[in-house]
């Protein structure tokens, strides 16, 4: 095993995707606060309001993703991690940018979003769907990222 | 949906409004209307019977408060879902003759229920008693004693802020003719009795009032505060008791739930009888309904008609009238309502979109989630569900388009070569040293996955295609042709002709396709600048519009790249997967198979979990913004019939 700047990039690429877990706590955070508060009026709801609040969570899962397929690449996981220049680490450290940026941001905002959507059931829980529909109109970004990232790191040559 | 017209003798209204209830296909309008013009008023009048329907409604929510209350009490174990239970209406109605005691049951829960809230009440009451004398317990002056003939006793609380040696040698100064006792103190406050003169009585309060001093009376009480606080336990404990015995008398009651269940439904059914009559008019002997009839069921109601020898007549709804909407569908899209209804019914004017959805909802929830194991767990879950209870409504509906969701996941899953990922090949060789030769039939998608986006992107193509050609045939349905072909037929041109002329090269290589792509294109755009600008006045902005018009190709870009979370989605599932037999097999030997298997059951539960649900609500947002975006309109009021809603008792109608 060769310890190189390369494979330190690599490594913190892994580390930035992963990342996207700060906006899947704040955006869940976000969403069962909202959550906690209708249920205190009707402990019924707890299915759905669990439901919106797991939304925000996939950001997360999805930087863990590609943190994962990264570490798979330049091989971490199996204990030898290939002498990687320079460059290559950089352009795995580039390419796990959308999904840890635009994971983490698009998450808080998409827990924003449930936590209006748990307010909504709170009102009118027939409109689940709606609600729903709305969180994952954010959520779109994070899977583009997701997609983005993992087409990136896909075509690194190593 | 027809409009219908019924006329009839009042004499046999109740039996026709009963038969009517038992078909439950036809939707009463109001008639409020009619009742502002004056042209209809000088014939007839609203009928109704609102005290009877204030009456019943008073006895229903009485009953909903008995039965909430036996719900308490009820131990038995309560099935995973609540269904109603399937009766013929003869056993109804002979049960209902059965249970005579109902009402004294629910007149004696009722009775129970209002002592034990009166015992509850009274208990707080005590026990917010007993709190206020906890502080005085060691003061042994009987409370009601506060003077004597020349003494007087005060009694207080005092801020703990105040130093209390202080104010003692302070009030001393004053006068020395006074005991100063600190009875208790807690994290607010002392308490404290003075002895003092009567006479100087008024000068000591006055003195500490400056202290904040606020004078503690006990009215109505005799003894000291201990003894009371005695008593005050005596008489908890008799409330407890009593509480019990209500509680068993209760208890007892609790197995005549059903009997009470079926007297609540039956009140409903008597209500609604007597609610709808608000939507009729009158005359001194007759009556008259409008409303709505579905196609389908027009020969059943024209039968009972008949036979009470009414007037009626049916109508078409009238060019932009709005009516009810009931959505009917096959056996295999029927469900898939459930989806359509969530969004919203489609307006009169508008077409139900549900049987050209539901093959698409299936195979992109089927594509996202990927994965054989996974669809047949929920297949098999839905499958299980629905055969055990007789669940109704959108949640039985939702069930049903799980299951077609599990198969269309299952055969994802054979393309894609996922068993529970990669981990049935990798616990099978970790576990039992087995190579199973599973492997994808059409593509991996972790290994390329450019192929499985390119074909995302041609489904999501279909699909907008699919749902511009919905726009299509309502123009072409109302008549105006030219749209269909300037608005739908342009377009589709616009987005065929680029693609072909870029990639027609890679598709048949050599063909003239890319020269036909060009001229598909230049058409379209010629067509798009000509005819988009229509509506405005004038030759230079209907040009404006027309050239802006080209912009909208943006638009379906950004539709087509959505699509683009088929491929995803589907290898989030799949990549978790392979995370989790990695995970799973890296210990040996024995703990590494008991990890293994611990690994592979929570974390295929959870990964289930969090992508079953991303996969519905992503092919639901995929029909909902692109699909019903390119023609769906919403807003339609759902068809609701006059018929027996019970809640707890499902009435089969003999017909």
């Amino acid at each position: 095993m060769e310890l190189t700047m390369g494979g330190f990039l690599a490594i913190l690429g892994a580390a930035v995707a992963s990342m996207a877990g700060i906006g899947s706590a704040w955006g869940v955070a976000i969403a069962g606060m909202a959550a906690g508060g209708v249920i205190a009026e009707d402990p019924k709801k707890f299915g759905p309001t669990l439901m919106l609040q797991a939304l925000p969570g996939t950001q997360g899962i999805y930087g863990l993703l590609i943190a994962f397929i990264i570490m798979n690449k330049i091989g971490v996981l199996g204990g030898n991690i290939a002498a990687l220049t320079t460059p290559q680490g950089l352009m795995f450290l580039a390419a796990a940018l959308p999904a840890g940026i635009t994971g983490t941001v698009s998450a808080i905002w998409q827990g924003k979003v449930a936590a209006t959507g748990v307010h909504l059931i709170g009102k009118r829980p027939e409109e689940i769907a709606k609600a729903m529909v709305y969180a994952a109109m954010v959520e779109t970004y994070a899977v583009l990222a997701l997609l983005a990232s993992f087409l990136m790191v896909n075509g690194i040559q190593i | 949906m027809n409009k219908v017209n019924i006329i009839g003798l009042d004499s046999i209204k109740t039996e026709l409004m009963k038969r009517i209830m038992d078909l439950g296909v036809v939707e009463i309008s109001s008639q409020d209307t009619k009742l502002t013009d004056p042209e209809w008023t000088s014939y007839v009048k609203k009928d109704g019977n609102e005290n009877v329907v204030n009456n019943l409604d008073v006895k229903i929510s009485q009953i909903n408060e008995v039965l909430n209350t036996l719900e308490l009490y009820d131990t038995s174990k309560r099935p995973l879902f609540t269904t109603r239970k399937t009766i013929s209406s003869d056993e109804f109605r002979k049960k209902l003759e059965e249970n005579n005691s109902v009402s004294e049951n629910v007149a004696k829960v009722l009775e129970l229920n209002k002592s034990l809230s009166e015992l509850c009440s009274e208990g707080n009451k005590i026990e917010a008693s007993i709190l206020s004398l906890k502080p005085w317990s060691s003061y042994d002056i009987p409370l009601d004693m506060t003077e004597t003939k020349y003494s007087s006793i005060i009694m207080g609380t005092i801020p703990n802020i105040v130093e209390i040696d202080e104010l003692k040698s302070q009030l001393l100064q004053t006068t020395d003719r006074c005991i100063i006792n600190v009875i208790g103190s807690d994290k607010d406050q002392y308490y404290c009795s003075f002895i003092c003169l009567t006479e100087e009585k008024e000068d000591i309060l006055e003195f500490l009032k400056q202290y904040g001093f606020s004078a503690v009376i006990f009215k109505d009480l005799s003894g000291t505060a201990a003894e009371n606080i005695i008593q005050y336990e005596n008489s908890l404990k008799e409330i407890s008791a009593k509480r019990e015995t209500i509680d068993k008398r209760i208890t007892e009651l609790v197995s005549c739930k059903e009997e009470i269940q079926l007297f609540h439904d039956h009140l409903i059914i008597e209500r609604d009888k007597n609610k709808i009559l608000s939507n009729m008019l009158k005359t001194d002997t007759t009556f008259y309904i409008e409303g709505w009839i579905p196609e389908v069921s027009k020969d059943k109601v024209q039968k009972v008609l008949d036979e009470y020898e009414c007037w009626y007549d049916f109508k078409k709804p009238e060019e932009g009238e709005e009516f009810p909407i009931l959505l009917k569908n096959n056996a295999f899209s029927g469900p898939f309502d459930s989806i359509t209804e969530l969004y919203s019914l489609p307006s009169p004017s508008n077409i139900d979109p549900t049987t050209v959805m539901a093959p698409f909802y299936v195979l992109f929830f089927g594509m996202m989630l990927g994965d054989v194991g996974y669809g047949f767990l929920f297949s098999l879950g839905c499958f299980i569900i629905l055969k055990k209870f007789d669940i109704e409504g959108t949640f039985g509906k939702m069930l049903k388009v799980f299951f077609w969701g599990g198969i269309s996941t299952m055969f994802w899953g054979v393309m894609y070569g996922s068993w529970f990922g990669d981990g049935l090949v990798v616990g099978a060789r970790h576990l039992f040293n087995i190579n199973l030769p599973l492997t994808y039939v059409w593509v991996d998608p972790l290994k390329e996955p450019m192929t499985v986006l390119l074909v995302s992107f041609i489904m999501g193509l279909v699909h907008l295609f699919v749902g511009m050609g919905m726009q299509a045939y309502m123009l072409i349905r109302d008549g105006k042709i030219k749209d269909a072909i300037t608005d739908i037929g342009f377009w589709y041109l616009f987005i065929i002709g680029p693609i072909l002329w870029l990639a027609g090269d890679m598709i048949i290589p050599g063909s003239p396709l890319p020269v036909i792509g060009k001229w598909m294109t230049l058409f379209a755009v010629i067509g798009l600048v000509l005819t988009q600008g229509r509506a405005k006045d004038n030759i230079i902005s209907k040009l404006i519009s027309g050239v802006l018009s080209l912009y909208g190709i943006t638009g379906y870009l950004g539709d087509v790249l959505s699509y683009s979370r088929l491929l995803a989605l589907g290898l989030a599932t799949g990549v978790i997967s392979s995370v989790l037999s990695l995970i799973g097999s890296m210990v040996g030997g024995i703990p590494g198979k008991i990890m293994f298997v611990l690994v592979f059951v929570f974390g295929h539960t959870l990964n289930l979990a969090i992508n079953g649900l991303g996969s519905f609500v992503h092919s639901a947002r995929l029909q909902y913004v692109e699909f019903f975006g390119k023609f769906y309109e919403g807003g339609g009021d759902a068809f609701n019939p006059f018929t027996k809603k019970t809640k707890y008792i499902k009435i089969k109608e003999e017909i």
